[in-house]
This record gives C-alpha cells, structure tokens and sequence, in this order.
C-alpha cells in the first residue's frame, strides 16, 4: 500500500512541476502574442528566395 | 483611363500618380516606402498581402522632437547598457502579416537597428538599436516615414499585468484541478471507504492545494460579488460567490470531519472553467478594443519659448504664464491665452461640435481642442496634466448611459437568487420531517449546485463571439454592453450627409457661361492634378463627358481648404471657393466651385452627394423598425428620399446638431429605443445622446468618441443584418440560459433527494459548462 503513497507524491510533484513552467512561460511572455509567430516562421524562406530574385534595383524615377 | 490604385496603400490615384516602372502610387509618401523597402530587397512585402501598405502621413521633423529630452526618452526605453537600447513602441497601424514582415526587417532598412520583433495582438514592437550611432527620435521618424508613426500615449502598463494575472490564476485553478480530481477517483468508484487511513491523506492533501485557489485564484469573484452587496445591489457574481463558499465551506467541514474530500474537485474545477470564461472575455476585448487610439491624441511634451528660445518640456512641467507654441493639428494641452493673431481651434472631440471656434489675440482657449492651421503662441493660464486631458475627452454622456443600463445578467440574477432561496427553505422544512440531521448538507448542497457557473459562461462567450462576428464585418463595438442595448432598439434615426450618401464622390453640375472644349481641358488637367475630394469629383465628371487631357501645368499652386490655381495654354485657370476666386456665395447651403480664367468668372460646378449603394434595399429589410433621417440640408433631397423609405417614416430638414440632439431626447423620452447612425463628428452629440450611436466611418482606425460603435461606411447597406446578428445573440443566450436552467433542474432533483454525492457533481458541474461554451460558439458560427 505504501507504493500509492509515493506515486501520490510523483503525481504532485510532476503536476507542480508543470504549474511552475506555465508560470515561467508566462512570465516570459509565452502567451502574450499567438499570433505573431506563426506568421513570422513563414518569412524566412520567402525571404531568400526573394532576395536571390531581386537583383535590379530599380532606379530613382 | 481606367482608375488605378496605389501599389503601396490599396488608395485610388488621383491625377497622374506617380510611376515606378508600371506600378501606380497615390503620393509621393508612398513611392518612397515602396522605393525603400525595393532598395532593401524586402519586396516580399507585397506578396504577402495585396496593397498592405499604410499611407504615410506628411512627416515633420518637430513631430518626434520631444523624444530628444532626456526625461521624456526614458520613459520608452525599456533597457539600455553602454552599447544598445531597448525600446517598446507602440504602433497602431500594425494590421497584416505584411506589417510584421516590414517591421521585422527593419534592420535591412536601417542598419543601426540590431533587431524588431512585433507583438500583432498588441501592435507593439519591441525594438533593439545601437546607442551611438542611432536615437530613440529618429526611430520614431523612420517607423512614422514608412507609415507606422509609434503612439507615445501611455497606456499599456495596467493593461500587462492585468492580462497576465488571469493566466496566473488560471494555471493555479488548473494545476489544482487536475491533481485533486486524480486523487478523488477512489471516491468517484465508491472505495472511498475502503482505506480510511489513504482518504484521510488525500482529503488534508486536497485541502491545502485549495487554498491557493480560494485565496488567489476565485478572489475576483468574492470581490466583485462584495462590492454589488455593498451598493445594495445583485450582480451575477453574488450567487456565484453563495455558491463557491457553500461548496468549500461544506467541503472543508468534510475533510476534518473525516468524511472524505467531499467536493474539492468541482470547486476547483468551477473555478477553473469560471476563469476560462473571464480569460476569454478578455481577450475579445484586447483584439477589438477601439479606444486605443484614444491617447495617439494628446501630446507627450509642448515646445515652451523661453527668452526666445524654443525648448521642448513635458506638460506636467508648465507652469502658469508659460508661453507655448503649438503647431497645426497638434492638441491645446491646457487652458490658456492666446498671444497670436488668430487661431480656429477644432473641439469636436470634447463638444461634439465639428466647425472650428474662431479666436483672436487675447482669448481665453480651453484645453482638449485641436488647432487647425498656423502654429500658434499661448500663455499658460492654468497647469495641466495628461489624466486631466483624459478627462476632457472622457465623453461624460456615455458613461452615464453605461451606468444606467443594467446587464440583462444582472437583472436575471436577482430572480435567480430569490428561486433558489425558496427552494433550499422548502427543502428545509421538507428534510425536517424527513431527517433533521441532514438538514444542513441538504440546503447547501442546494446552494452549491444552483451555482449559476454555466449561466456566467454563456454571457462572455455569446458575446464575444458575436462582438468577433460583427468586427469581421465591418461593425466594430465599443462593448458588450452595446449589444444589449441594440437588442432594445425601436427606431434608427439616420444623418443624411456622410451617412446615406457617400462622403466622397460627388454628383456634379456645371451652371455658367458655355465652355470650349479646349477650356475644359484645361480645367481637366488642373484638377487632375490635385487630391481634393471635390478636384476628384470634377475629374469624374469631365471625363464622363469625353473629356481628357494631359498639358502641362505650370505654377501649380493648391492652396488648403480655398482651391488650386495654375497656367495652362496661356490661360490662367483658379478653381475654388467663391473668396479665392474673388466671389460673393450666392448660396451657403450649396457647395461648389468657382472657375475663373484669366481672371473672369466663368460660372461653377455644383456638386450633390450620391446615396451609398444598397441603401433603399436597406430600408426595405429595415422595416420592423421606425426610422427617421434628420438631414442638416435643405430639403432638395426629400423626393430621393422619399421614395426609399416606407411611408410612416419621419424626413426632417435644415435640423441643426442641437436640433438632432433635441429630437432624439424627445424621442427617447416618449419611450423609445433610439439607434443613431450619423458621421461620428458632425453628430457626435447626437451618437452620445442615442442608445446605440453608431458612427459611420471611411477609416475604422479614426477615433469617435462618443459613439458605441464604428460601421465601415461601405459596409452600411449590411446594417439589417448585422442588427439581426446582434439581436441573435439574444436567442443564443436564451438557449443556453435553457441549458443551464435545465442542468440546474436535474443537479436540484440529487440534492433536493440528498443523492448529490462528489461523483454527480464532479460530471454535472463540467458538462453543463461545456456544453453552453460550445452551444454559444457553435450557434454563433452558425448564423454566419
């Protein structure tokens, strides 16, 4: 029957584990902006390949 | 020619445009940002998203010349050691993923700026430059060329924490929970009795991890439900509170009675799904908010002459008989002298009224105007500060017509309570005959299931869902609040300029003397070569006529607000305003424009505004309510008027704002609901004074402060439908109130039989809020 009391504490323990990292990853502002970066890890590749295109400068007009 | 738009911004171009390769741009501003994100290969910009661009307004040196000043700087910067400095700037123009794409690659345009990384949600960017070489103002200067100017208005402080607090509590809600309803499964399955000494071990376990919950993370709700008492008032929260302190109190009394966990789980689960209702609510508000534009307004610091010399100061350091200079479009920070010739001061936003006030030298002017024109000199009459600006512009009419209206919530409440009150004492009695001893658990296991939690779910989510629907269709809300009252209306009143018709593009008419074919070129040219509404209209008109040309001008001259001048064919063409071309009106009401050549008057164009498409079909789905127009025109426009609108509805003429404002009191005071649609300036009184003013507007991003909401005028012919919207949330809270009800009934049938045990309520509690969370969602999306 002691065996349920350990896995009782591991159970707590993990679950705080878990509080404390959401604490953490709010405080470090995981949550502040869920928008951004799934637009952001877009532009790297455009990026590149855009910049291999444009190569003519356009002239001031 | 056919009409172009703007490569960079999406606008018309008017006139000849200017041309990079094929590609039309509306202003200069424009080519340039186009040019330099081009030079800088951030081409992608365009790709991403058609015409994202944000025009750029005229920029001034002066603008960003405060963030010299050394005290005013450090407010912005967040951190700063010997070589770089960080900063967090709030950009309210931020609007697509082009912006992010831009702004992020401000280090391609500026080399000095090591890193910017955007928030969307908020529009901020937080921004890392070199401290040697670059300053917070001429970052300010490059964002504000490239047409995102930073808004130093401080806000945002309370707003962080605030936001970050729910999630705080919720995690603890949740970390409790989760854990305490793992170790209530024994109990769940009926072995709860089985171990005594185990079940003594999880209840004391359960026990102290509520304690957080009830301490930190339900506090919101014992403090709000304590505040209602206090003002002898019922708010939704008082039944909540009733309900949590029932449940915890009477859990509580089972742990040290050695009873078992009694209903830990549900109470911290209640918590927990209460806070994800608040958590949401909040975050509808934070993406739909349009008071944020609200401080752009005020100015951060003033120039101050001191011994002929300008200096820059904030406005909490003026003191009396300070001289200030202010510049065109710039706010009066404080009441003060005015030491300049003249000045027209704008105090729309503070009085309602659009037309600039007159001043001459010696006046006495009041903070909160907007001047309008030269830059002028005051003396500092009075000291200011940015919350008493804030003040002024706090619309005193719409906050009284919040604290008046009850939340359709509230008022259920009060009946709520007062039926589950009954029904514990009828128990009561009922159990006395039965089982005295039980008495007890019976009535509060009463009070801890009727717990209206589903019913405080419903509200935030129905609304916030419908305040999403309506903002993706052009209706942008102020609050939830408005929502109600929108439900009430009984009749619309509508404005006539700006509203029905169309703000811009006119109908013109030429009366004068007969022109030849080579003069209306000429005038062609001319104005095609001016961005005035009116030039534009003029534009449209002739070449609707067959009428092109592209000679070339010379001595252009546009001259604001009076009209444009230049030299074509040795004729020397001015068109505008009656004074600018040396004329008196003939008629006030009308506007037109003069057109001399060579100096002779040759006659005018008039110009009538064009209704806004689909406004008689809008009429025709409006019918269930009353509706009136209340026209400051004369009545020219009343046969047009007539016949769109149905028979029984009042067409008034030549009304002044105080009249419109009269007519709606009058209105409302013979019992009605009154929803008023107008040009948020010209009537801002009007939209304060109605129960629904909805603003109608050309630009969303533009600030209207007394009104409840904002329409985009192109989507004002969707207006019955958007009402319908509205009103269905109505239903939507209906049904769920008939769920939560329902859920209510069969919780009541356990605890009014004494069967309410931990299990009951650990699958009641969840499932009923579940369930409205989803219907409110759901139906909502549905109605789309």
């Amino acid at each position: 029957m002691g065996i349920i009391y350990l896995m009782l504490i591991v159970s707590l323990v993990i679950a705080l584990i878990f509080l404390v990292s959401f604490f953490w990853a709010t405080k470090n502002g995981q949550f502040d902006d869920d928008y951004t970066p799934s637009v952001r890890i877009l532009f790297e590749d455009e990026l590149n390949q855009k910049s291999n295109k444009q190569t003519d400068g356009s002239s001031e007009v | 020619m056919s009409e172009l738009n703007c490569y960079h911004c999406g606008d018309e171009v008017i006139g000849k445009g200017y041309f990079i390769e094929e590609k039309a741009f509306c202003c200069n501003g424009c080519k340039t940002v186009y040019q330099l994100l081009k030079d800088n290969n951030l081409g992608a910009f365009y790709s991403l998203e058609a015409n994202a661009g944000v025009k750029p307004s005229e920029s001034s040196i002066h603008k960003f010349a405060f963030l010299e000043v050394q005290s005013i700087r450090d407010k912005f910067i967040d951190f700063e050691d010997d070589q770089t400095v960080r900063t967090t700037l709030f950009l309210p123009q931020i609007h697509c993923s082009s912006c992010i794409y831009l702004l992020e690659n401000l280090t391609k345009i500026e080399t000095n700026i090591l890193s910017c990384q955007v928030n969307f949600t908020k529009r901020e960017a937080t921004i890392i430059f070199k401290k040697e070489e670059f300053t917070l103002s001429q970052l300010a200067v490059l964002l504000d060329k490239i047409g995102y100017a930073p808004n130093f208005g401080n806000r945002s402080e309370t707003e962080k924490k605030f936001d970050k607090t729910y999630l705080y509590k919720l995690g603890v809600a949740g970390f409790a929970f989760g854990s305490i309803m793992l170790w209530s499964f024994p109990e769940y399955l009926g072995l709860g009795t089985d171990n005594p000494e185990f079940r003594n071990f999880t209840s004391y376990l359960s026990f102290a991890i509520s304690i957080p919950v009830v301490l930190y993370s339900a506090n919101d709700y014992f403090i709000s439900a304590y505040k209602a008492l206090r003002f002898k008032s019922l708010n939704l929260d008082v039944p909540i509170t009733i309900g949590i302190i029932a449940l915890y109190l009477q859990s509580s009394y089972s742990i040290f009675a050695g009873n078992g966990p009694g209903y830990m789980d549900s109470f911290a689960g209640f918590i927990f799904f209460l806070l994800i209702g608040k958590w949401f609510q909040n975050k509808t508000y934070k993406t739909l908010s349009f008071e944020r534009d609200y401080t752009s307004y005020f100015p951060v610091a003033v120039t101050r002459v001191v011994e002929q010399t300008e200096e820059i100061t904030e406005i909490e350091n003026l003191k009396i008989n300070d001289h200030i200079l202010v510049r065109n479009e710039e706010v009066i920070p404080c009441d003060s002298i005015l030491l300049s010739d003249s000045a027209k001061i704008d105090y729309s936003f503070v009085t309602g009224e659009s037309i600039p006030i007159n001043k001459f030298k010696g006046d006495f002017i009041y903070a909160g105007g907007k001047l309008i024109g030269q830059r002028i000199e005051l003396k500092v009459e009075k000291e200011s500060n940015r919350s008493h600006l804030t003040q002024l512009w706090n619309d005193v009419k719409t906050d009284k017509k919040n604290a008046t209206s009850f939340l359709y919530q509230d008022k259920l409440s009060a009946y709520f309570l007062a039926i589950i009150l009954v029904i514990a004492l009828c128990s009561g009695i009922a159990w006395a005959f039965v089982d005295p001893t039980r008495i007890t658990q019976i009535i509060v296991s009463i009070l801890i299931v009727a717990c209206p939690c589903a019913l405080a779910l419903s509200a935030p989510f129905t609304f916030g869902n419908v305040m999403r629907l309506l903002g993706r269709k052009g209706l942008y809300l102020k609050n939830t609040r408005v929502i109600e009252r929108i439900n009430d209306i009984t009749d619309i009143v509508f404005d006539k300029t700006g509203t029905l018709t169309k703000g811009s593009s006119h109908h013109v008419e030429y009366i004068g003397d007969q022109l030849q074919k080579k003069q209306l070129e000429a005038l062609y040219a001319l104005t095609n070569s001016s961005t005035h509404p009116l030039s534009r209209s003029i534009v449209h008109f002739l070449r609707s006529q067959n009428i092109f040309s592209n000679e070339e001008i010379l001595q252009f001259e546009e001259i604001s607000g009076k009209g444009i001048s230049g030299q074509i064919d040795l004729m020397n063409i001015k068109i505008g305003s009656p004074a600018f071309c040396g004329q008196n009106a003939i008629d006030t009401n009308e506007t037109s424009s003069f057109i001399t050549i060579n100096d002779s008057v040759k006659g005018r164009f008039v110009f009538t505004s064009e209704l806004r498409d689909g406004i008689s079909e809008l009429m025709t789905s409006l019918h269930k309510y009353t509706l009136h127009v209340l026209s400051g025109d004369k009545d020219k426009d009343k046969s047009i008027l007539e016949e769109i609108f149905p028979n029984n509805s009042q067409l008034l003429f030549e009304q002044t704002p105080k009249a419109k404002h009269e007519y709606i009191e009058k209105l409302k005071n013979n019992g009605k609901h009154v929803l008023m649609v107008g040009d948020g300036l010209n009537d801002a009184g009007a939209l304060g004074i109605a129960d629904v003013g909805i603003a109608v507007s050309e630009d969303v991003f533009r600030f209207t402060p007394s009104s409840d909401a904002i329409i985009e005028a192109n989507k004002l012919s969707q207006l019955a439908n958007l009402l319908s919207i509205s009103n269905f949330s109505k239903t939507v809270l209906k049904i769920c109130l008939l769920f939560s009800v329902s859920y209510n009934v069969v919780g009541l049938s356990f605890a009014i039989s004494g069967n309410l045990t931990p299990l009951v309520a650990a699958i009641l509690m969840p499932i009923s809020s579940i369930t409205v969370v989803l219907l409110s969602t759901l139906l909502v999306r549905f109605k789309k």
